[in-house]
């Protein structure tokens, strides 16, 4: 009997099974709750980097809570709240600090805001087919989104093959606090932008152990894209974030996993890379392992690597104002490189699943895939740490 | 608003089933029609007595040209063929001929002649089976007795999902699949058939989801000379099972727990025990003299030790 192994035996057949009508599309077997607490701190900016004694950014507390249900045999509803409340300052401007270096000039004021965000999910579940209608809304103290979704699952039976489209919308009205204030005449009073995107995915089953996602997706933006509270420095001066009023991304992904029975543990590799027309390219390549430790553990570690050029109209501070009027020193239009390093914790008791997770990132310009010349020096450097609690009831 | 349970007895796959629904009065007929209705296809597509079923037809096309099955059988025969390959050939569909050597009312043991000339007519490794075409040597059978009755629990579930059953459970003769709970989110309680003494329960399962399957030496046997003879056979040596007494197995579909509980059977004890343990599933082996072996996480081990006389 040394050939046989019960779990590979159990694995096996469950795959095959779900191959059978029978067992085909089927909503969520009974309701789970989970409950999600997580804190984000971002790291203070190196004292040689800022003008000023502000080096404290922002921290962000968040709670989730996400409800799944049946609603008879056909249909299930999932729910999702989440409340952030953040708070700290953020970088605001680059000016040109001694010997031409760029320091970062961060908003002076602590920040404090709050963000809810309810979004509702409606799922058919056919044979072969499901069919998903999202609806969600988020609101903070300056800004307004709305969105709107659609997804159509498409498993043939006894295929090897499942495909999957989606189709969404969202609007964001914002309304910056302060807006044609006094004391910050240049900042917009309200601005509204709509994103349109459209994806699409299949999903290979390449043995009872592996499997392979390959997606595609394009955005459409338009609207206000800059961010109104940051400026840039021009002409030795200050002037309002101004970026194009429509930015078009494609996105491609890969996602591969693998399950190692004599491991009791499973790879996950995954590549995404994006391409826009400000001429900021991504590429994200990510790994995990997941460990199973005696039934009720599960440990999961990953590293991530990130790298991104530069927008077209990014420069860390402008000797002269181009003549088209873009310009902006985010660091999120910078070129740069990142890595993260992820650790996560799980342990099951029947109906309970309790998580603990932490998370490290560090942004630099010597980890980007090109040469940087000048790094922003507002570059992010952060830690998160979450907290997780499910219930499932029958 | 409390739900009565409402229990629809009938007969399918050769002996007694039953459903079990709580659900509104008006949508427990059709649903149960429909679930039956689903059984009985099953049965008439797949039963070696009928001759205008399916498998018969497959049957009769032995060492003659390959045919073209449906989707359907293909799955099946998907599964059937990594069953047998992960139980190194212990769940086999082409072993049903052993019951021509294998006569329980006359009580007779074959000789070993009569074994060889069945066994050489018996392995899935020889038919040819290339989605969507099944090639049967001739002289070779196909019996989908080891799961289709699990698969039909399975399916008549499926039937009553898509009724609208949201509480309830199919029993078609021991094998148990559930719709779900019972109406206030309680378990089921599944009774464990006695190996030794008919009738009687040897443990109570309390079950919220998923399924049931039992195999045991209790329902076909003989015993000659102090020795028992069941009719879960071997398909490699032809002989009986002479593991445990019944083997009952936890799985989320009850063709999975059929298929892990009939190989567990197959098995001396001790690798039975290994083997379900790997699979992570509740279980609960009867030994011959009556003893409990159970493992697996989850509530459905400890109660089973509770619930034992």
């Amino acid at each position: 009997m040394a050939a046989t192994d019960g779990r590979r035996a159990l694995q096996t057949l469950s795959s095959a099974a779900l191959a059978l009508p029978a067992y085909a599309g089927a909503p969520p077997a009974g309701t789970t709750l989970d409950y999600h607490f997580f804190h984000y701190a971002e790291n203070d900016l190196p004292a040689d980097r800022v003008a000023g004694s502000q080096r404290g950014r922002y921290d962000i507390d968040g709670h989730k809570l996400q409800a799944e249900t049946p609603l008879g045999a056909r249909y299930g509803l999932r729910a999702d709240l989440t409340v952030e409340t953040m708070s700290g300052a953020s970088p605001w401007f680059v000016s040109p600090g001694q010997d031409g270096r760029p320091v970062q000039v961060m908003s002076g004021a602590s920040i404090e805001d709050s963000r809810e965000d309810l979004s509702v999910e409606v799922t058919r579940y056919d044979d072969e087919r499901t069919l998903g209608l999202s609806l969600g809304h988020s609101q903070e103290d300056d800004y307004t989104a709305t969105y709107v979704g659609f997804q159509y699952g498409f498993e043939p039976q006894g295929g090897q093959l499942n495909y999957g489209i989606g189709l969404s919308y969202s609007n964001d009205e914002l309304e910056p606090t302060d807006g044609g204030s006094t004391q910050y005449p240049d900042r917009i009073i309200r601005a509204s932008k709509d994103q349109l995107s459209l994806q699409a995915s299949l999903t290979q089953i390449l043995s009872a152990n592996s499997l392979l996602q390959w997606g595609l997706s394009y955005a459409r933006n338009t609207g206000y894209l800059s961010d109104p509270y940051k400026l840039v420095y021009a002409d030795g001066n200050t002037a309002p974030d101004t970026r194009p009023d429509e930015r078009n991304v494609g996105a491609w992904y890969l996602r591969w996993r693998r399950y190692f029975k004599p491991l009791a543990g499973a790879w996950h590799v995954d590549y995404r890379g994006t391409a826009d027309d400000w001429e900021v390219q991504t590429t994200t390549v990510e790994t995990h392992w997941v460990q199973r430790l005696a039934q009720r553990w599960r440990l999961s570690s990953g590293l991530r690597y990130y790298s991104q050029s530069q927008a077209d109209f990014y420069a860390p501070y402008f000797e002269a104002a181009p003549a088209n009027g873009l310009m902006s020193s985010d660091y999120r239009l910078s070129p740069y490189g990142a890595v993260s390093a992820m650790l996560q914790v799980n342990y099951s008791l029947q109906s309970f699943e309790l998580g603990l997770g932490y998370e490290y990132y560090e942004a630099d310009g010597s980890l980007a895939l090109g040469n940087v010349s000048v790094e922003n020096p507002g570059l992010l450097s952060f830690e998160l740490i979450n907290l997780r609690v499910a219930w499932r009831f029958d | 608003m409390a739900l009565q349970t409402q229990v629809r007895p009938f007969r399918a796959m050769g002996g007694p089933c039953e459903i079990r629904v709580q659900a509104p009065p008006s949508m427990v007929r059709k649903a149960c029609d429909a679930a039956i209705a689903e059984v009985q296809r099953l049965e008439q597509k797949y039963s070696r007595y009928r001759e205008d079923s399916l498998l018969s037809r497959i049957n009769a096309a032995a060492g003659g040209p390959r045919i073209a099955v449906d989707e359907e059988t293909a799955a099946l025969l998907d599964f059937a063929s990594r069953a047998h390959a992960q139980s190194d050939g212990l769940f086999d569909p082409s072993s049903g001929i052993l019951r021509q050597i294998w006569d329980f009312k006359l009580a007779r043991v074959p000789t070993e002649q009569e074994r060889a000339a069945v066994l050489a007519r018996i392995g899935w490794s020889r038919l040819s089976w290339r989605r969507p075409e099944l090639g049967l040597p001739a002289g070779m059978e196909l019996d989908f007795g080891g799961f289709v009755k699990e698969y039909a629990a399975d399916a008549a579930v499926a039937a009553l999902r898509a009724c609208g059953v949201v509480h309830g459970l199919v029993n078609l003769g021991g094998d148990i699949s559930l719709v779900g709970p019972q109406h206030d989110g309680s378990a089921w309680q599944l009774g464990v058939r006695h190996p030794r003494r008919p009738g009687a329960a040897i443990a109570q399962l309390p079950l919220r989801r998923g399924a049931l399957s039992s195999s045991g030496d209790y329902e076909r046997y003989f015993v000659l000379d102090g020795r028992r003879y069941c009719h879960i056979l071997n398909p490699r040596t032809g002989l009986p099972a002479q593991g445990f007494a019944s083997v009952s197995v936890v799985a989320e579909q009850c063709l999975v727990a059929g298929a892990m509980s009939t190989v567990a059977m197959l098995m001396p004890p001790a690798a039975a025990l290994a083997w379900l343990r790997q699979s992570g599933l509740p279980f609960l082996c009867v030994d011959a003299q009556g003893g409990i072996l159970q493992g697996g996480p989850g509530p459905a081990a400890a109660a089973a030790s509770r619930g034992a006389c």
